[in-house]
């Protein structure tokens, strides 16, 4: 029960900064997507000590394991857009797989590079 | 059904689809049958069957991803507790993510473009080598649609599951740091998954380059837009 009370106080912090982000981000018009400003002001937060690992991570921790729930009924969204993907599924297809190799052949090969120089 | 009822409805059958398919997912593991693709299958599979149409379903979803900004935001754990490796090589790490960011955004919308596709759909594709609460936000400040955002998301996390590490391996990118650093710009949560199989450290670069492509992907959305449209 007090675990329960203790994530459900630490979801209140979590949600404040994000809402906090979002409102600055509305505040300002930056084209910055507000969740992940919210990372950086909490990552920073923490950095400073201002905000404990042992504030956010009960929460955090178990909503980060069910993340993924969260992308179920965003998906659902697809339902308008069916006959795109049978109309453009090769070029989707060749966008999707082309650009994923060759950002992973310019991640891997640029960071092998500066590690080994650095070594 | 009155709208409130069958909004209760959907929102307790998805949290019910989601947590039969985990504990499916659970007893049966591969890198493929992963919760979110197989409780997706299943709620779209009814919504068509059913001829729900998504405008009924969507009170349901409002109310399902209320937190997900507050989760989202919960990322700052993770890439907190690896600090001291973030510190340690903080100039591989970040010039290899941000570049390999605006490499995967960049193709991908060219790609798109020279593909014949609509701008909606190309800015909707920009973001999909990061997570999906990132993708989504992402794609809808350049005029994307986030649903599209979020099935490139998962297509490009299924392709770096399937074929990830022998991508690495006809590359020549042997080591570990490297791996994992590749994978997590690539296909973010799944392709975390598949360094951590490699080995801890490559795990945990995967993980932090996954964070950090969302935020290089954010920052250099505009630079890509700019591009592109």
């Amino acid at each position: 029960m007090t675990e329960t009370l203790k994530a459900l106080g630490q979801l209140a912090l979590l949600s404040a900064i994000y809402w906090g982000s979002a409102w600055l981000v509305k505040a300002t018009g930056a084209p910055v997507p507000a969740n992940v400003l919210g990372v950086l002001v909490l990552f920073v937060l923490l950095c400073l000590g201002v905000v404990k690992l042992g504030q956010v991570e009960l929460a955090a921790d178990f909503l980060l394991k069910h993340l993924v729930f969260f992308f179920v009924p965003i998906t659902a969204g697809l339902l308008d857009w069916g006959g795109m993907f049978a109309e453009h599924w090769l070029a989707l297809a060749v966008a999707i797989v082309v650009s994923s190799a060759l950002a992973l052949a310019v991640a891997g090969r640029l960071s092998q590079a500066l590690l080994r120089r650095g070594k | 059904m009155t709208p409130g009822l069958s909004t209760a409805v959907w929102v307790l059958f998805t949290l019910a689809t989601y947590l039969a398919a985990r504990a499916l997912c659970q007893r049966f593991r591969h890198p493929l049958l992963n919760p979110f693709i197989v409780s997706a299958g299943v709620v779209l599979a009814v919504l068509i069957v059913l001829g729900v149409p998504f405008k009924d379903y969507a009170p349901a979803k409002d109310i399902m991803t209320a937190l997900l900004g507050p989760a989202t935001v919960g990322l700052a754990v993770p890439l907190y507790r690896h600090r001291q490796l973030l510190r340690r090589f903080v100039g591989a790490i970040a010039g290899s993510v941000a570049l390999g960011s605006l490499t995967a955004m960049l193709s991908a919308g060219y790609l798109a473009r020279i593909g014949g596709l609509p701008d909606q759909v190309v800015a909707s594709i920009l973001p999909k080598g990061v997570s999906i609460p990132f993708a989504v936000e992402i794609s809808a400040l350049y005029g994307g649609i986030p649903p599209l955002s979020a099935a490139f998301v998962v297509a490009t996390g299924t392709l770096g599951a399937l074929v990830g590490v022998w991508m690495l391996n006809l590359m020549g990118i042997r080591e570990p740091m490297s791996r994992g650093l590749a994978l997590g710009t690539m296909c973010h949560a799944q392709g975390t998954a598949i360094a951590l199989q490699e080995g801890d450290l490559p795990g945990a670069m995967a993980g932090l380059a996954m964070i950090l492509a969302g935020i290089f992907t954010a920052a250099l959305a505009p630079l890509a837009a700019a591009l592109l449209f």
